[in-house]
């Protein structure tokens, strides 16, 4: 056994000897013959999925260790290692899948030769993710799939798709779910991109026409497909932790107190006190994510770790709120000639990226009163029923 | 001296088994309707644990445990709405004697207030009640002459300091409880589990504590105030958690109202604000510097004070009641918010900490 100050020399090394950067993809959800080529070698060395049986490109180590690997890789800035922690297309289908999936799928996923995006939600079931009714019907060695999905990040450079679908309509609705990989390449899927409030375009919808699926590519038992979809949404949880993201131009409007300075506004007594609840807020969330971490390293479980997308919302709104009272009726204006307006403007309206996506705020807060404070569960009126008999908006 | 996080825990468990034990709901309202408001047997228990020697030197009799040993056991006393004189006593006079006093002082002084045999006061502010410099009303010129508003537990100190102006800027000093021109009056506090004075000075003959001026005031002002935000994150989880039980055991049309969504969602909420207590009197007490123990100073006040709010409101009827312990909470919430310095004097620290 490999210790972990071995190990962290071992890596250390092979960085030294390797890792000499990338430039980046064009964007997050493409990638480069450079970049898929790093990949190779981070999967040859055992590092992409070190927690993963040796048989799968994995070293089969406790994850401590798997840790030692991350940490070297963070801090040369190199990408590629501890998937087996965050890439949700490569656990679900190692957890589910079966032995051609896994043959078919899994190098190419961890080298991002295929790149993967997620057929979940569907215009009426977004919250409600059971109520997708998106069909897949048998037909011999494959499954026929017809229907519409929703909210596609990264739907155009995708090769496959994890998709929600209904294979029984005479069970209540979370029975009658399966999971599939389905191949973005053929017929009958249409990709239409979807713009946002924010006038940018990173999510498509896309149809759904007699489009065809590998028996092999059922994900788990038919039926079960509830089970797989909460697996990998829980690999999805663990890491939609940091929902900001920087403004577009980049401008001052990032840095709350640069802007209230250059705009002359820091001595305002309204506009000192929201700075402070700002600057806090980012604080606590900040030390709350410490204490969980901390917590979590001592094997103990932290109610605190459910808390920050929440957190992060009202983060995210306040901040925008803030920033639009200090900029003021410049906001009025948009584009390239007013990039400070453009920039707050574009994190007011995003800031619903993550106040709606990955599960509303009122979502999170029933599922951390049911979940973290044990409050009674809601009752559900539909969940007994056969899907065909449930009302549907 | 540090001890491990383990022995901390151990601490921590004492002090919530001994108030477990001895001050219940009942005690607290047994004391608070006493004219001292604090209970000298439980002040004896709690010397026994070595409580008002925490901080104090092992040389002058006390423990010598830091600033998050302090938070710790704060968290508890907050979460039992514990009526004593510790934060007055024990952190904010033993804080002050320490950074202020001579060799002679703190041998004189500490041993009594570390076995709680005596109990000391500071006496800061004037009516302004804004605990800065601008805020003293008391001029020391040989004498002291003036006024000191909201002195904890004012009537039971034996040893007094009072922050007077002076020539050349602030000074601490000593007046002996039976001084002449010396008059302490008990207020009517809103919280009864904390009792504060007026003190009146005329003429009055006092001791200067050392040479020390406001830096040594601010310095014990800043770790009462790391006391305060432990206090004020314990008794929040606390009257959270009663909440919480609450939600789940009152029952309303036909189902509990812990599975209404207003109500999971209000209770989400306070769980994100008490867990933020937690985290900001925690790292106040780790790093000590002046931008988080101002963060402490009001996110922890203000959480708590919200959390005790929404308590009272999720418990409806009853907890609008004198004889539910929510509105107990609710003073000791609102009562922290105005000691040692307000919200708004912490969030102008906490900009300034940040650059702003």
């Amino acid at each position: 056994m490999t210790s972990a100050d071995q190990l962290r020399e071992e890596v250390r090394a092979w960085l030294a000897a390797e890792w000499t950067g990338l430039a980046p993809a064009p964007d997050r959800w493409s990638t480069t013959p450079e970049r898929i080529a790093w990949l190779e070698k981070v999967v040859a060395a055992g590092y992409a999925v070190p927690t993963w049986p040796v048989e799968w490109f994995g070293r089969a180590w406790p994850a401590e260790l798997a840790d030692v690997i991350a940490a070297e890789f963070e801090s040369a800035g190199a990408p590629g290692a501890r998937q087996d922690k965050y890439s949700i297309p490569a656990n679900t289908v190692l957890a589910f899948g079966t032995e051609k999936l896994k043959h078919d799928l899994l190098r190419d996923v961890l080298t991002e030769r295929s790149r993967t995006c997620l057929f979940y939600s569907e215009p009426g079931a977004g919250s409600d993710l059971a109520a997708v009714r998106t069909t897949a019907v048998r037909d011999g060695d494959r499954w026929i799939v017809n229907g519409q999905k929703v909210w596609t990040s990264g739907a155009k450079t995708a090769d496959y798709a994890l998709l929600i679908a209904r294979t029984d309509w005479d069970v209540p609705k979370h029975k009658g779910l399966s999971y599939f990989v389905v191949p973005m390449h053929q017929p009958g899927v249409d990709i239409r991109p979807l713009v946002q409030i924010t006038g940018e375009s990173h999510f498509n919808e896309v149809f759904l026409t007699d489009v065809e699926i590998l028996a092999d590519y059922l994900v788990g038992d038919e039926g079960k497909g509830w089970r797989v979809l909460q697996t990998a949404l829980a690999y999805e949880r663990s890491i939609m932790g940091d929902g900001a993201r920087a403004s577009r131009h980049g401008s001052i409007a990032d840095d709350l107190v640069a802007l209230a300075r250059e705009r002359g506004r820091l001595a305002d007594p309204v506009i000192r006190d929201n700075l402070a609840t700002v600057l806090a807020l980012r604080e606590l969330n900040a030390l709350n994510n410490a204490r969980a971490k901390a917590a979590a390293e001592q094997g103990t479980s932290s109610s605190v770790m459910s808390l920050g997308k929440l957190a992060m919302s009202g983060i995210l709104h306040a901040e925008a709120r803030l920033r639009t009272d200090i900029a003021g009726p410049e906001t009025l204006l948009a584009g390239d000639a007013n990039p400070v307006a453009d920039d707050v403007n574009f994190l007011a309206l995003n800031a619903f990226f993550t106040s709606i996506g990955g599960g509303t705020d009122q979502i999170q807060r029933t599922i951390i009163a049911e979940r973290v404070l044990g409050l009674p569960k809601e009752p559900e009126i539909d969940r007994d029923l056969p899907f065909r008999a449930v009302r549907r908006s | 001296m540090a001890i491990s996080a383990a022995e901390t825990e151990q601490l921590r468990e004492a002090v919530r088994d001994l108030l477990a034990d001895r001050c219940t709901e009942t005690d607290v309202r047994r004391v608070m309707a006493t004219d001292s408001g604090y209970d000298p047997e439980l002040w004896k228990q709690l010397a026994d644990l070595g409580l008002p020697g925490l901080l104090i030197a092992t040389e002058h009799g006390g423990v010598g445990l830091g600033a998050e040993e302090l938070e710790a056991v704060s968290e508890e006393i907050g979460a039992a709405l514990v009526p004593s004189p510790f934060l007055s006593s024990s952190v904010l006079t033993a804080t002050l004697i320490d950074a202020a006093g001579s060799e002679e002082d703190k041998r004189r002084l500490l041993p009594g207030l570390a076995d709680g045999s005596s109990i000391g006061t500071v006496a800061v502010t004037g009516p302004a009640g804004s605990w800065t410099p601008e805020g003293v009303a008391v001029q020391a010129n040989g004498t002291l002459t003036g006024t000191a508003s909201y002195v904890t537990f004012g009537q039971l100190a034996d040893v007094i300091l009072v922050v007077a102006r002076t020539d050349d800027g602030f000074g601490v000093f000593e007046v002996a409880p039976a001084a002449p021109g010396f008059l302490r009056t008990a207020a009517e506090v809103f919280d009864p589990t904390v009792r504060l004075s007026q003190f009146t000075f005329a003429d009055t003959p006092a001791r200067r504590v050392g040479t020390a001026g406001w830096e040594a005031v601010q310095k014990a002002l800043d770790l009462s105030t790391v006391a305060l935000a432990g206090e004020q994150a314990g008794g929040a989880r606390k009257i959270f958690e009663k909440t919480v039980e609450y939600l789940n055991t009152r029952v309303q049309f036909g189902r509990a109202i812990g599975s209404f969504q207003a109500m999971k969602h209000l209770a989400a909420d306070r769980l994100l604000d008490v867990e933020s207590a937690t985290s900001a009197a925690r790292h106040a007490a780790a790093d000590g510097g002046p931008g988080a123990i101002a963060l402490a100073g009001f996110a922890c006040a203000e959480a708590y004070e919200t959390v005790a709010l929404s308590a009272i409101q999720m418990h409806g009827g009853i907890g609008f009641t004198w004889e539910h312990p929510a509105h107990l909470y609710l003073r000791r919430a609102r009562s922290g918010a105005q000691l040692f310095g307000n919200s708004r004097l912490h969030r102008e620290r906490y900009l300034v900490s940040k650059g702003a």
